[in-house]
């Protein structure tokens, strides 16, 4: 039960963030070029350090690559994207994409309800700090409780249970901080008409702030002159591919990242919220709330509990983010973390995936991995921020979908003509 | 003499519904005539007048401004060539006053900034020339929709419009106001303007039209002067079989009372009074009717008997429970069906499939869903049903239904609210903007849940659909029922009498209890 229907309209939408890229790319070229360099090249340099396999140059190489195998001194040609020598880049943009998926899942879902929630940053650091204390005081506690004085000379039996216990422990006290966290704003909403957007702003900020005072006095671990809390016992960890499911099999893509089971919960959780969403009556009362609230009060659909069953589910994926990200990659979390805004990247992910759910699974890495590749990025004297002045660009070229909607149908009724049917397909026309 | 307007093979296929909208038609207004476009719901009447407009991009066929070839590509296009539209559904600003909406565009400015002082005297002077009263400041949010549609043709005038393309527009009015329409219509085209004039109340055509043109299936079937068909005639051409146009139904045999309300006062929006100590009931197997202009409190009665708006003190009963503070969902649940005023808002929701509209009301228990998955089968046969059963054109279960023409959004609402076999049907406007097929067909499905044994409640501010339909007549008048009569015996007269406010000595009282 989608609302797009037919297959020429998922096309124009993908045509429709295809022009909008290459527009935003060619709109920043003005900046690439004040700062004395040819974009051509710096795009290449900036898609390579992204999305590149080693040795990447050009942007051909993004496809295919010719390598030299170090041992025979022969050299083949092969399809870079599964080239792993030394680790594939797009491991780490994977990695970086899970909180994004996660976090614009959270955003799709308040924003299917008609709730515009962008209260994700606040739920992710609340998820993240509740994974942190977790992570380090709930295992110390299981320790004591069954006498084991040195963690290393723990028996092999409890060590396999916590590895299994400890996560999910950690994974589902961040969904409940970030399920209440998002409630606080839903109830507001329900009870007093206070609009979600202002709330959840004000609720971001607390959060970033309350976070900012745990890893700075009482969660602070030692007097390293970053402020970071301890880091999380090992038994927390959610396991990276290369330690656990391939460490025998030696795969070299994914060396170097920390990709692992946290980018399996965000895909089982985007196959989730799509079942939810349009598979079952409680998805169906959030979608209706948000087409009209004057049909669900109409219809008998009780809008009031989609609605705060809505920021529920928005707070508890946000929540999982924050914890994958600590469990899954950082291990602590360090001053700085919680200003990140890690968060609000999603709200971008899920307005530029158009609230689609497979639209996120594609840009949630696209957007990674231009923030990826501007970082490592060094050309001529190219800031740094070039990164974001593209996805920023990408944004608003994508919101002008109408106008290139438009222009896509220009070009399908072009081609009809030439192709000399008569039948002129429009998609976009009003009509009472 | 030119035309004003002349066109000529248009035609129109939408590849996303797979419907040819418009087929090869032909129309040729004079400056002066009052022409009417006539046809079923979804005959391509709106599709043709927006490829007019400039709002629809035809496949095929020209069109004519006075004699000369005109291309019109966008409505600014249209505008520029003197052409006014009045859309079925309105499209002013609700949070704008009238004259901002009426000077939207084409703003008066001083310096930069709206001049609104000038552009009040321009909307006063625009209204007193054409005698459309309106009060240039007021929101337009507040206004009767009568007073809206009034904003939407000054609007257009003041874009110097010689050509008004009026769509549907007294689908929403009282009778008084009607009259008012045709007098400015008949004022407009009396200053050599033309107008089309789209509706499907044939007495109309028949009181305020020069020529009418008739559409069926996207084609032009014909265009005659008026005088010389009878609405017969017309009613049988548009829809291409005989149509009966007075109701078929036997004496009612009421039963059980289904529902009563007991000094019923609900509160308008602001808070103030709208329903003052309304009592009445209706019982099995009757269609009681509420006749009344718009306005004296049929809104705010009906949103409380459907468990919209709370009840400040009263009682309803609903098969001997009382139900004045159940929720819409209980009184579903319990055998209450309502066919709502306002379809585009209230009634459906547009930016969803067929299929989701018409489960709405039960979706969440059997067959539709178990716990919460949903039987996409039941789902689908169900929808499936609905189009075949109220003959929906170009619908599909799981297509949108944003595209659909007036009509078949209505009957979309219907079937939701009838296939379920209600104890209790509220029907306000049941028929608004239904062409004279679907409105026999209405009808007759009202009559047959009736004698099926339902309970209804009409409302409706056509007189005559209450009088036909109506085994009892309530009648409103701020906010309180002035008089109950026998539906068989009650004349338009007594009934006008009561709407106004007056009272009958010698009229018939049927009384609460009858
Ligand atoms: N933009 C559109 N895309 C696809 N189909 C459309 C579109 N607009 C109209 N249609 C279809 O074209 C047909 C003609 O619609 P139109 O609105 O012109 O009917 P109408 O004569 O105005 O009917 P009504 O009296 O109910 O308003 C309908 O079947 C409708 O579903
Ligand atoms: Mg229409």
């Amino acid at each position: 039960m989608n609302e797009h229907t037919g297959f020429r309209r998922s096309l124009e939408t993908i045509g429709v963030a295809l022009l909008a890229i290459f527009l935003g790319l060619l709109a920043s070229s003005v900046f690439v070029i004040i700062a004395g360099s040819n974009p051509v090249d710096a795009y290449q340099r900036l898609f390579c350090e992204g999305f590149g396999a080693r040795g990447c140059e050009t942007f051909g190489n993004l496809l295919v690559q010719t390598v030299v195998n170090e041992d025979t001194g022969e050299s083949q040609t092969v399809f870079s994207p599964l080239h792993g020598t030394g680790g594939h880049s797009l491991a780490l943009v994977l990695e970086r994409a899970t909180p994004l998926i996660l976090t614009a899942l959270s955003a799709t879902v308040a924003f299917k309800a008609g709730l515009f929630s962008i209260g994700m940053d606040g739920q992710f650091v609340l998820g993240a700090l509740a994974a942190a204390f977790l992570g380090y005081w709930f295992p110390a506690q299981l320790y004591t409780l069954f006498g084991v004085t040195d963690p290393e000379l723990a028996p092999e039996a409890l060590k396999t249970i916590m590895h299994i216990i400890v996560p999910a422990v950690c994974l589902g006290a961040a969904m409940m901080a970030g399920a209440f966290y998002s409630w606080i704003a839903g109830y507001l909403k329900v009870k007093l008409n206070i609009n979600v957007l202002i709330s959840t702003i004000i609720l971001n900020a607390i959060a970033v702030q309350f976070v900012g005072y745990m890893v700075n006095y009482p969660l602070r671990s030692d007097m390293n002159n970053i402020a970071r809390t301890a880091r999380i016992d090992e038994t927390a960890w959610l396991i990276p591919f290369n330690r656990g499911l391939f460490a025998n099999a030696d795969i070299e893509w994914f060396s170097g990242s920390r990709l692992g089971v946290g980018f399996i919960i965000a895909v089982v959780a985007a196959v989730l919220v799509w079942y939810f969403l349009y598979r079952t009556t409680r998805g169906y009362e959030q979608r209706m709330v948000n087409g009209s609230p004057l049909f669900a009060r109409f219809s008998g659909i009780p809008g009031t509990h989609a609605m705060l069953r809505a920021m529920l589910i928005s707070g508890a994926l946000s929540g999982i983010a924050g914890a994958i990200e600590v469990i899954g990659v950082e291990r602590r979390i360090v001053d700085g973390f919680a200003t990140a805004g890690t968060g609000f990247d999603g709200v971008l992910v899920a307005i530029l995936a158009r609230e689609s759910i497979v639209g996120i699974l594609f840009v949630a890495p696209f957007i990674a991995g231009l923030e990826q590749g501007a970082i490592n990025f060094q050309f001529g004297n190219l800031p740094r921020q070039l990164g974001n002045i593209i996805i920023a660009l990408i944004i608003l070229f994508n919101a002008m979908e109408y106008f290139l909607r438009s222009y896509i149908a220009a070009i399908w009724r072009k081609r009809h003509i030439f192709s000399g049917k008569s039948i002129t397909p429009a998609p976009t026309e009003a009509s009472s | 003499m030119t035309n004003a307007i002349e066109m000529r093979g248009i035609r129109k296929y939408f590849a996303s519904t797979q419907t040819l909208a418009v087929d090869g038609v032909d129309l040729a207004v004079a400056p002066g005539e009052v022409h009417a476009l006539v046809g079923e719901n979804g005959a391509g009447k709106t599709t043709l007048m927006s490829i007019l407009y400039g709002m629809v991009s035809p496949d095929e066929g020209e069109i004519f401004i006075n004699g000369n070839r005109a291309h019109i590509k966008h409505p600014n296009d249209a505008i520029r060539n003197g052409i006014g539209m009045v859309h079925q559904h309105f499209k002013l600003v609700p949070s704008f006053t009238v004259a901002e909406n009426i000077m939207l565009g084409i703003e008066r400015n001083r310096a930069g900034f709206v001049n609104s002082r000038a552009e009040s005297d321009d909307v006063r002077r625009l209204a007193a020339e054409f005698g459309l009263a309106v009060n240039p400041n007021q929101r337009v949010a507040d206004l009767p929709v009568g007073m809206q549609q009034r904003v939407e043709i000054l609007k257009t005038l003041q874009r110097d419009a010689r050509i008004l393309i009026l769509d549907e527009p007294t689908a929403v009015l009282t009778p008084q106001e009607v009259n008012e329409l045709y007098t400015v219509i008949r004022k407009l085209a009396d200053t050599g303007r033309a107008i089309i004039l789209i509706t499907h109340k044939l007495l109309e055509v028949k009181a305020a039209a020069d020529q009418v043109t008739i559409m069926r299936r996207g084609q032009h079937i014909g265009t005659y002067p008026v005088a010389g068909l009878t609405v017969n005639e017309m009613a049988n051409q548009m829809v291409g079989r005989t149509v009966l146009l007075d109701v078929e139904k036997t004496p009612a045999q009421p039963g059980d009372t289904v529902i009563s309300a007991e000094n019923l006062l609900v509160a308008a929006n602001g808070g103030v009074p709208a329903v003052f100590g309304v009592s009445f009931e209706v019982r099995r197997g009757e269609i009681l009717g509420i006749a009344g202009v718009s306005g004296n409190g049929q809104t705010e009665l009906v949103d409380a008997v459907a468990g919209m708006r709370p009840v400040e003190s009263g009682e309803i009963r609903f098969l001997n429970q009382i139900i004045t503070n159940c929720t819409v969902r209980e009184r579903r649940i319990a055998g209450m069906a309502h066919i709502p005023e306002d379809r585009m808002d209230t009634g459906l929701n547009l930016k969803t499939t067929l299929d989701e509209n018409v489960i709405s009301t039960a979706y969440y228990r059997e067959p539709f869903s178990r716990g919460w998955r949903f039987q996409f089968e039941e789902v689908r046969a169900f929808a499936q049903r609905v189009i075949d059963s109220f003959q929906i054109k170009s619908a599909s279960v799981k297509g949108s239904i944003r595209t659909l023409s007036g009509g078949n959004l209505q009957k979309i609402v219907l079937g939701r609210e009838l296939e379920g076999h209600p104890k209790f049907i509220i029907a306000n406007q049941p028929t608004r903007g239904l062409d004279v097929g679907s409105i026999e067909f209405v009808h007759k499905t009202l009559i047959a849940a009736r004698d099926a044994g339902a309970a209804v409640l009409l409302i409706s501010v056509e007189l005559e659909e209450i009088m036909s339909l109506s085994d009892r007549i309530a009648v409103m008048y701020e906010g309180r029922i002035t008089g109950i009569l026998d539906g068989e015996t009650a004349t338009e007269q007594n009934i006008a009498i009561l709407m106004t406010g007056g009272s009958l000595d010698d009229a018939v009282h049927a009384g609460a209890v009858s």
